[in-house]
């Protein structure tokens, strides 16, 4: 038993008759396509086939740890996956990487950017009316035949949107967690009735004392932990955790990446080391890192650190 | 280890009872209590008569608890972000309370109420396949006898067992509560209602805080009266959040004290170190207790215990 499909959905709210449950069965990965591949099979087995549809994931991490690229590459591969759809990329971080995109797009299909839809959010409430206009586009596809569907929301830095308007006195904190369970709330919904697939970055802050298992980790030799708070975790379902570590072994000066699994429903606690090229972000296992880093070699180093 | 072979046997016990997750309904018979108790690698059936209840002792490690509302909360130590673990529990229980009454289950159904997106069904899966995997473990014997029980024992047999409702809003998870009852009444195998994060929603801007209060309140006694009137148990879930009491920001419960006179029982998540613990935190008839738990790929079962692990290094 499904639930009735929503009716002409109004802007605000779907309507239904009744609550009817769901067969957990039908929702079985077998039976539809319900995860994005992330383009790398290291990255997929990760993930165990690649993020879910229907859930919001986040990717946290400092600066120039690949969150961005990892958001772009995922557009580009929206439409040319099985869910063979199209982004909506909201981005606080201004402006938005045109030219990075442009630069990783593939040469075969010139076309692929116009798959993704690009919108500009400089405040929360600013994101809630943007997630409005979303749901409204989202509930009426035929309106641009020539696209596909968007089946890709990605919100680069949630944590910038609220970097300004909030102290730390407690009022603001809690209109502050308040808009978070608006926001996550809204993003779950969207993924839910439309099954798309939502990802999230987030930056991260310094933590000075206590934090364990797996929250904190350490990157670039500080312990951090993903911005925003408890509230914040609260409301994403699966949390990537992006790290670097400078690499000791001297061998080609570069980074030591791992993507870690910092808590999902789905998936144990693991990692998985990366690099990043110039054609993208790839998993690696950790012997092949050296031969890797040296073929890529100046190109990849000079590329890291464009970052936004 | 003796079995009783009885619908309702007297006592089945495993060894190394721990407990986790405690759900108890009364069964159809007035004078008996049926007790799911969900222990790591054993599952505890014991049904014991009124009179037996009143002076069964509660041995080590061993919590019962009456029919009501079992309000699962997560919390965590000092400084720490919460785990999303609690999960497992949530999701444990819904397999378990299918376990078949010849395993020492209650063959019952579950309902399965989602504000967050957080059920994922290869996950289920794979605790189902693990739960069948250990009973089937410890009851080599019976294969023979109950031919029927095992047909049943299929992962996806498990999977269609649970009604799972998936809510987007508070105003579909309060439409949900009230259809529950008429649901109920059609459905009279449900054994427990899991209601995944029952404040996620409440959380936002509610402008009128004494109308949230209300609201949230109404939909405790409802689920009371469906605890009572249908012999099911239900586990709630919450979250922990900061508050801001007396100058220092302090981990509670979400959505404050007046939510938490609502449940009967409460069980505490939190991590200690590396280790996850529960916390029997309040109960009418329990002591307080904690006991260590881990997630596995089979799900929530036994901590091997720390200093276990250093007995077998030397």
């Amino acid at each position: 038993m499904r639930p009735p499909a929503p009716s002409a959905a109004s802007s605000s709210s779907y309507s239904q008759r009744e609550p009817r449950p769901e067969n957990p069965l039908l929702l079985l990965p077998s039976s539809r396509v319900t995860k994005l591949s992330l383009g790398c099979p290291l990255l997929d087995r990760l993930l165990s086939g690649g993020l879910p549809a229907a859930s919001v994931t986040e990717i946290a991490g400092e600066s120039a740890t690949g969150k961005t690229q990892l958001c772009l590459q995922l557009a580009l591969l929206a439409p040319q996956s099985p869910l063979s759809a199209s982004s909506l990329f909201l981005h606080s971080d201004l402006p938005f990487p045109l030219h990075r995109l442009r630069r990783l797009a593939p040469k075969s299909r010139p076309d692929i950017l116009d798959h993704v839809l690009v919108a500009a959010a400089h405040s929360p409430t600013d994101l809630l009316s943007l997630l409005a206009r979303a749901q409204r586009l989202l509930a009426n596809p035929g309106r641009s035949p020539h696209r596909l569907p968007i089946r890709l929301i990605l919100l680069d830095s949630v944590a910038s949107l609220f970097r300004a308007d909030f102290d730390a006195s407690p009022a603001d904190l809690r209109r502050r967690s308040a808009l978070f369970f608006q926001i996550s709330a809204k993003l779950k919904e969207l993924a839910y009735r439309h099954q798309c697939v939502v990802v999230v970055t987030n930056q991260v802050v310094d933590v000075l004392e206590g934090g364990a298992g797996n929250t904190v980790a350490w990157s670039s030799g500080r312990r951090v932990s993903p911005a925003l708070g408890i509230a914040w975790a609260n409301c994403v379902n699966t949390r990537l955790f992006l790290t670097r570590e400078v690499d000791r072994d001297g061998a080609s000066g570069g980074a030591r990446r791992r993507m870690k699994v910092a808590f999902a429903p789905h998936l144990p606690e693991r990692y998985c080391e990366f690099v990043i090229r110039r054609d993208g972000v790839f998993g690696v296992e950790p012997a092949e890192r050296l031969e890797r880093l040296e073929c890529a070699g100046g190109l990849r180093s000079s590329y890291i650190y464009q970052h936004h | 280890m003796e079995h009783n072979r009885s619908p309702y046997p007297d006592a089945v016990t495993f060894q190394g009872p721990r407990m986790l997750g405690i759900c108890s309904l009364t069964s159809s018979h007035r004078n008996t209590s049926l007790l799911v108790l969900v222990t790591s690698m054993t599952y505890l059936v014991a049904g014991f008569t009124a009179k037996k209840l009143l002076r069964s002792v509660v041995s080590q490690g061993l919590v019962k608890l009456n029919w009501g509302m079992l309000c699962l909360l997560m919390n965590t130590s000092a400084a720490d972000l919460p785990t999303k673990y609690d999960l497992f529990f949530r999701i444990q229980l819904a397999i378990n309370v299918q376990i078949p009454v010849e395993y020492g289950g209650l063959g019952g159904k579950a309902v399965y109420i989602d504000t967050e997106g957080s059920f994922m069904v290869e996950r289920v899966y794979q605790i189902a396949e693990g739960c069948i995997r250990d009973i089937l473990e410890h009851f080599p014997h019976s294969h023979e006898k109950s031919s029927s029980g095992q047909k049943q024992l299929q992962p996806e047999h498990f999977l269609a067992d649970i009604y799972y409702f998936r809510i987007c809003s508070y105003t579909e998870q309060i439409a949900v509560i009230n259809y529950l009852e008429k649901f109920l009444g059609e459905h009279k195998d449900v054994r427990i209602v899991v209601i995944d994060n029952v404040t996620f929603h409440f959380r936002q801007d509610f402008e009128d805080l004494a109308l949230r209060t209300r609201v949230l309140s109404g939909l405790s006694l409802k689920l009371m009266k469906i605890a009572k009137t249908y012999n099911l148990a239900v586990v709630l879930l919450n979250q922990v959040t900061t508050k801001f009491t007396e100058g220092s920001f302090q981990l509670t419960l979400a959505l404050g004290d007046s939510w938490s006179h609502s449940c009967t029982n409460r069980l505490i998540l939190y991590w200690n170190g590396n280790e996850r613990y529960a916390h029997l935190d309040k109960s009418p008839s329990l002591p307080v207790a904690s006991a260590p738990y881990a997630v596995t790929g089979k799900g929530i079962r036994d901590a091997v215990s720390s200093h276990h692990k250093r007995a077998r290094v030397t």
